[in-house]
């Protein structure tokens, strides 16, 4: 294959690969979303939390599995006590209030994560490098690195895992009834509380999950929290309440921005990375503003 | 009037208010025998719905309270519950305005109505298929989009849904709004059904009087938050106050629309009339 495209077809899968990761971190804004229609702020701050925890459960000593597990009780904790102490007595008032509740609990979550584990950056090792896989380099001729192709792996467990949830059970079917309208769901006897807690786990495992991969590649810092909005553009492109539209938001915004980077980016004197995803955010909002997957608003004239 | 065992519902004296200043209710009272149909009845703003949101406590999530008198459901006070315990003792509420998850199927909407209750699979699809007996319409849809569905068929998703929850008791709100008279008289007819195959108790609140007494037992008007008037659904359907304020007939000769446009048309013709 000739050089120079065996170089985009490079840079576009080490793109979608990285891709991936915005995906893992959408994820957790899509579920909080859909249950409650609030852009939850806090989710950079629960991304930094938990894999700070985690990283400090490592330091006392845990192996590995018991670490992991220990944190997704502390972050069911963490929605547990969100529900309770925040959502629950902001019940009925407007979703610009839980808005800016968010914004508080996430300052809390990082002061609490700070005060505990300390400020300074750690390394986090999965034992999976962020280099070329051999194989693929020799047989392929292309650089794909191995933490990339773990981050995406991952990605895809999870999605497939919550997509099976919000289908095929009851409690998905709640959450999905709780996300077209709250006050018909309590009308029939859903309990808003129950499905506040199981988003909010669930966006707490998605975080630590989403949490270790970046620490793994960027080292676990404060720097972590505005990495995760990021996924900004990433649910803006994909529309807010779609699993598959974080999926794709997350895969396009890797790919445009590596390409353009690499393509353009010279033209610019480089750098164009940063801003590119919010360019082509401004163009979704423009002419497609539910996103690409963004359910549509559906109403009867 | 009987003894309150063969009432499941009893309301006394209720006073409601809004954001602890707006009075909704000033004293409502209302009774609903078990087994039967009651209608609640009155304009626009006369506290229809704030009577039946107080008595399923989805009063609280619109920062309303009753502030006086008491609501005895199945021979208990109601009073701190909130909506998901209430459908768990049987009360149902189907909301003003269909209110149907729209993104979710038909059968989805329907299946969702047994949320509260622990089922097995199989009786579950038996259930389903039971409600679909009364509501056919709804079976040939299934698979659709309830936000997709006309608004008649919203309606018989929202009392469907409901019904799943197995309530002793329901309250409907306005189920007739915006609805083609055809399309009225079958909802209402399922309705009918429902109270006389499955034994639910039902109270509707209602401004299309005409239909809701022709099919319910006993009627309350209400008017600025008070009861004004009560009775047989058959003594309000004669009565003559009823007639010309709330059926559109006066005393005799019939003010229909023809004679109305015809009124308007005369006096439009003095008026040009008029020289300037």
């Amino acid at each position: 294959m000739n050089e120079s495209v065996l170089f985009f077809f490079e840079v576009l899968v080490g793109g979608l690969l990285s891709g991936t990761m915005y995906s893992l971190v959408a994820l957790g804004f899509v579920l909080i979303y859909k249950a409650s229609s609030t852009f939850n702020f806090a989710q950079g701050a629960m991304v930094f939390f938990a894999v700070l925890s985690f990283c400090g459960f490592m330091e006392y000593g845990m192996p590995f599995g018991v670490a992991f597990f220990a944190v997704v009780l502390l972050m069911i904790l963490v929605g547990l006590l969100t529900e309770r102490l925040v959502l629950r007595p902001l019940m009925n008032q407007s979703e610009d209030t839980v808005l800016m509740a968010t914004i508080g609990l996430g300052f809390v979550l990082e002061g609490l994560a700070q005060a505990k584990w300390g400020v300074e950056v750690r390394k986090l090792s999965l034992g999976i490098g962020d280099f070329p896989i051999p194989w693929i380099a020799d047989n392929l001729k292309l650089f794909i690195s191995a933490l990339d192709l773990t981050a995406g792996l991952v990605a895809f467990v999870m999605i497939a895992l919550l997509t099976l949830l919000f289908k095929y059970t009851k409690i998905g079917l709640g959450l999905r009834a709780v996300a077209d309208d709250p006050g018909a769901a309590s009308s029939i006897g859903i309990p808003l509380k129950h499905i506040m807690l199981l988003v909010w786990s669930a966006a707490g495992v998605v975080a630590l999950v989403a949490g270790m991969m970046w620490g793994a590649r960027a080292g676990v810092q404060f720097a972590l929290i505005e990495l995760a909005l990021k996924a900004l553009p990433v649910l803006i492109i994909g529309g807010f309440s779609s699993i598959p539209g974080a999926i794709v938001g997350g895969l396009l915004v890797g790919a445009v921005e590596k390409v353009l980077e690499v393509y353009i980016g010279p033209y610019f004197k480089g750098g164009i990375e940063a801003w590119a995803p919010y360019m082509l955010s401004i163009l979704f909002l423009l002419y497609r503003p539910e996103g690409l997957f963004g359910e549509k608003i559906i109403r009867r004239v | 009037m009987g003894t309150s065992s063969e009432n499941i519902l009893e309301i006394k004296n209720i006073e409601v208010a809004y954001n602890k200043v707006i009075l909704a209710l000033h004293d409502v009272s209302l009774t609903v025998p078990k087994g039967k149909i009651v209608a609640l009845l009155g304009a626009n703003g006369a506290g229809k719905s704030t009577t039946l949101k107080s008595i399923s406590t989805m009063l609280a999530s619109e920062r309303g309270e009753v502030t006086k008198g008491t609501i005895n459901y199945d021979g208990m006070e109601i009073k701190k519950q909130n909506p998901s315990e209430m459908v768990g003792l049987g009360m149902v509420q189907v909301l003003e305005g269909r209110r149907c998850f729209g993104h979710l199927t038909v059968e989805e909407n329907i299946i969702s109505g047994a949320y509260s209750r622990k089922l097995s699979r199989g009786d579950l699809n038996a259930e389903v298929e039971k409600i679909y007996g009364y509501f056919k319409r709804l079976k040939e849809r299934r698979k659709s989009q309830a936000g997709f569905t006309s608004g008649g068929e919203q309606q018989m998703i929202a009392v469907a849904r409901a019904m799943m929850a197995k309530p002793k008791m329901l309250l409907l709100d306005e189920p007739s709004m915006g609805l083609a008279p055809q399309l009225v008289a079958e909802i209402f007819h399922i309705v009918k059904e429902l109270n006389e195959k499955e034994g639910v108790s039902i109270l509707l609140a209602e401004q299309n009087t005409n239909v809701a007494l022709r099919n319910a037992d006993y009627g309350y008007i209400i008017e600025t938050g008070n009861v004004m008037l009560e009775g047989s659904a058959k003594d309000l359907l004669n009565n003559e106050k009823v007639k010309e304020l709330y059926l559109g007939i006066s005393k005799g000769k019939r003010l229909n629309f023809k004679d109305a446009i015809r009124d308007s048309q005369r006096k439009k013709d003095d008026a040009e009339k008029k020289p300037h």
